[in-house]
């Protein structure tokens, strides 16, 4: 088997009776931008504070290149980390906040000095060297954060929701920011958040956390266009699902009956299903087409509402079992005449659709 | 940003305010003010006009000695409070709340009992067949007692006890404004815990230091009962000599003079803290 650079064995962290991770495990390339997305007490964060050393896991076990972390103490994991909160120094300048690490390891004066001059200049931060923090924005806080974290050339960087308390604004001009500094620096890092936008944004793969478990781990694409199970389709992107009668399954393409009696063939099915089981039927908004094209279903519903979203409208229709459904398509494929209310089939490619237990 | 919001608040009811602190200036001036003028023109004026009584007092080497050992005893109180209080106010800043205020009941309800009982509580424990004595002597730790009373060491003990509160509640309010992740975030910088104690945590805290610092320091100048008690005759403090001075030597110019000493030092030092720290720190405790 070829050693991986950070290596998560089977990760167990219960408190008394709670088990708030179970038996994760998961390897990581040197390099990667991997993300821990789930709501909250999913584990996520806990995993993050297992490889952090805040908190010895119950079992299992943390190996950096091969080696285990879990006896090292968190002072010495040399290990970079962004925290939720604003944890930077408050009675030290910008400077001596990304000089603390490289001060506590001793490294000669010449040596900070360089170092946090590049710092500085990698989160563009170079004119508020001698601020204080509290004189300074929350996204340049942790703008100054990241650069402490990654002052001494940590092979890791963990992030533990750090965009959490940023306006939405601030929060995307960040991301963009981290893009461009995992694509300088070629650091590993682990991201911890509850944004799916923000995780299919910035992340090489993503490792979806329920209940302490991983639902699902692959990039953002696998999750969001083959999602493995019904929990991962409603978390990632927005989804409708639909009540229906699984009929047969040949090679993974399954016939089914919707509620209103429509049979439709060449879903995707995801596990096996017996003849009559229920299922859900699972359709991304962007999914629906108002126009008919070949091998496309169809399902006739009546439209409630129709917004207007710039790029795309957002259509709030009924289907005849009296279901509520979401469907998006781009705005030049409607016509504002046909905003009124009305009864009329909606369209969607089998392929695109997902069948998962009830 | 809220201070501001609040201070934006609060001007505009000033004026309203300064209305409602009349009484308690009537109070402060009838009741302290005009002693403190009355002292100040006996120390000068008593037997005699002129400064003689600052002479006697500064020229003398024996009142010297009361000023140094006064000094010494106030500062020795205020560091070893400052150690055992802070390990105490970081517990209590980190600990669950609800144990933290059952602890803090605990500290208060000390304030609450009676000084003297206090006091004589610790001469009960110190003297040489008190407690302690037996116990080290009988665990075969010490062959003869130790001299723990009517000396510095009783004095420092039973002041430190009575003035750990002081320390604790500001220091407390100061460590429980340090948010805890800080120091996490310092350890994963590298920083050992002790590193991260130095570095981080004691600056930290230095404004509820010198805040309880120069309360207990302060209270600790002009202390009376427990100095009185537990001291020896060879290290009297100032509050004791001034007693001395007033009910048994019936010289009211000398006392007044030294009384008049201690509250000017006492000033000076608020003064000097202020400049120090800063006025907003001291008052707020963080």
């Amino acid at each position: 088997m070829t050693q991986s650079f950070l290596s998560i064995r089977k990760l167990r962290k219960a408190f008394g009776a709670f088990t708030a991770v179970h038996d994760v495990t998961l390897d990581i390339p040197k390099g990667e931008f991997l993300t821990f997305l789930g709501p909250s007490g999913s584990g996520k964060s806990t995993t993050l504070y297992a490889i952090a050393g805040f908190q010895d896991p119950t079992a299992g076990d943390v190996l950096l290149q091969g080696k285990s972390l879990l006896s090292v103490p968190s002072h010495k994991r040399n290990i970079g980390m962004v925290f939720q909160r604003y944890t930077l120094f408050p009675h030290l300048s910008v400077a001596e906040n990304v000089a603390f690490p490289l001060r506590v390891r001793r490294r000669p004066d010449a040596e900070v000095k360089r170092k946090v001059a590049d710092m500085l200049a990698l989160v563009r931060l170079e004119n508020f060297a001698e601020r204080l923090p509290t004189a300074l924005s929350g996204g340049q806080q942790q703008r100054v954060a990241l650069a402490r974290a990654l002052a001494y050339d940590p092979p890791i960087l963990l992030m533990d929701e750090p965009l959490s308390a940023l306006d939405k604004k601030l929060r995307e001009e960040i991301q963009a920011e981290i893009r461009r500094i995992h694509r300088e620096t070629g650091v590993t890092i682990l991201y911890v958040t509850h944004d799916q936008e923000e995780a299919l944004h910035l992340s090489d793969r993503i490792a979806l956390f329920r209940d302490g478990r991983i639902e699902q781990i692959g990039t953002g694409e696998d999750l969001y266009l083959r999602p493995a199970t019904d929990f991962v389709a409603g978390f990632i992107g927005n989804s409708n699902f639909l009540a229906a009668e699984h009929l047969e399954t040949v090679g993974g393409a399954s016939t089914i009956r919707l509620a209103d009696g429509a049979l439709v063939s060449g879903i995707n099915a995801n596990g096996s299903f017996a003849r009559g089981q229920k299922t859900r039927l699972m359709i991304r908004p962007e999914a629906f087409r108002l126009e008919r094209s070949p091998n496309s279903a169809e399902l006739v519903v009546e439209i409630v509402d129709v917004a207007f979203y710039g790029e795309r409208r957002r259509i709030v229709a009924r289907t005849s079992a009296g279901q509520e459904i979401d469907i998006r398509p781009t705005s030049s494929a409607l016509a504002a005449q046909d905003v009124a209310t009305c009864r009329r089939p909606v369209f969607f490619d089998p392929g695109a659709a997902f069948l998962f237990p009830a | 940003m809220s201070v501001e919001a609040q201070q934006g608040i609060a001007t505009p009811r000033i004026p309203a305010g300064l209305g409602g602190l009349l009484p308690a200036l009537i109070l402060i001036g009838l009741f302290f003010v005009v002693p403190v003028l009355t002292l100040l023109l006996r120390s000068v004026t008593d037997p005699a006009p002129g400064l003689q009584n600052y002479a006697a007092l500064l020229g003398d080497g024996t009142y010297a000695r009361v000023f140094f050992n006064t000094f010494l005893v106030a500062a020795v109180v205020t560091i070893v409070t400052v150690l055992v209080a802070f390990p105490v106010a970081w517990m209590l800043a980190i600990m669950p709340p609800a144990l933290a205020s059952i602890l803090f009941g605990i500290i208060i309800l000390s304030m609450w009992t009676n000084l003297l009982t206090r006091t004589y509580a610790w001469m009960v424990l110190l003297q040489r067949t008190g407690v302690i004595n037996r116990a080290l002597m009988g665990a075969g730790i010490i062959d003869q007692p130790l001299p723990l009373i009517n000396n510095l060491t009783g004095v420092t003990i039973g002041m430190v006890y009575i003035m750990l509160p002081f320390m604790i509640l500001p220091l407390v309010g100061t460590l429980r404004a340090i948010d805890p992740m800080t120091l996490r975030a310092a350890a994963l910088c590298g920083a050992s815990p002790l590193a991260a104690f130095r570095r981080i945590l004691l600056p930290l805290s230095l404004p509820g230091i010198a805040a309880g610092g120069l309360m207990v320091f302060v209270m600790s100048l002009g202390y009376f009962v427990t100095p009185a008690l537990l001291g020896g005759t060879s290290n009297m403090m100032l509050a004791e000599m001034i007693a001395q001075m007033i009910q048994s030597l019936l010289n009211w110019g000398l006392g007044s003079a030294a009384a008049f000493i201690l509250l000017v030092v006492t000033m000076a030092l608020y003064a000097l803290q202020l400049r120090l720290v800063g006025s907003k720190r001291v008052a707020g405790g963080a």
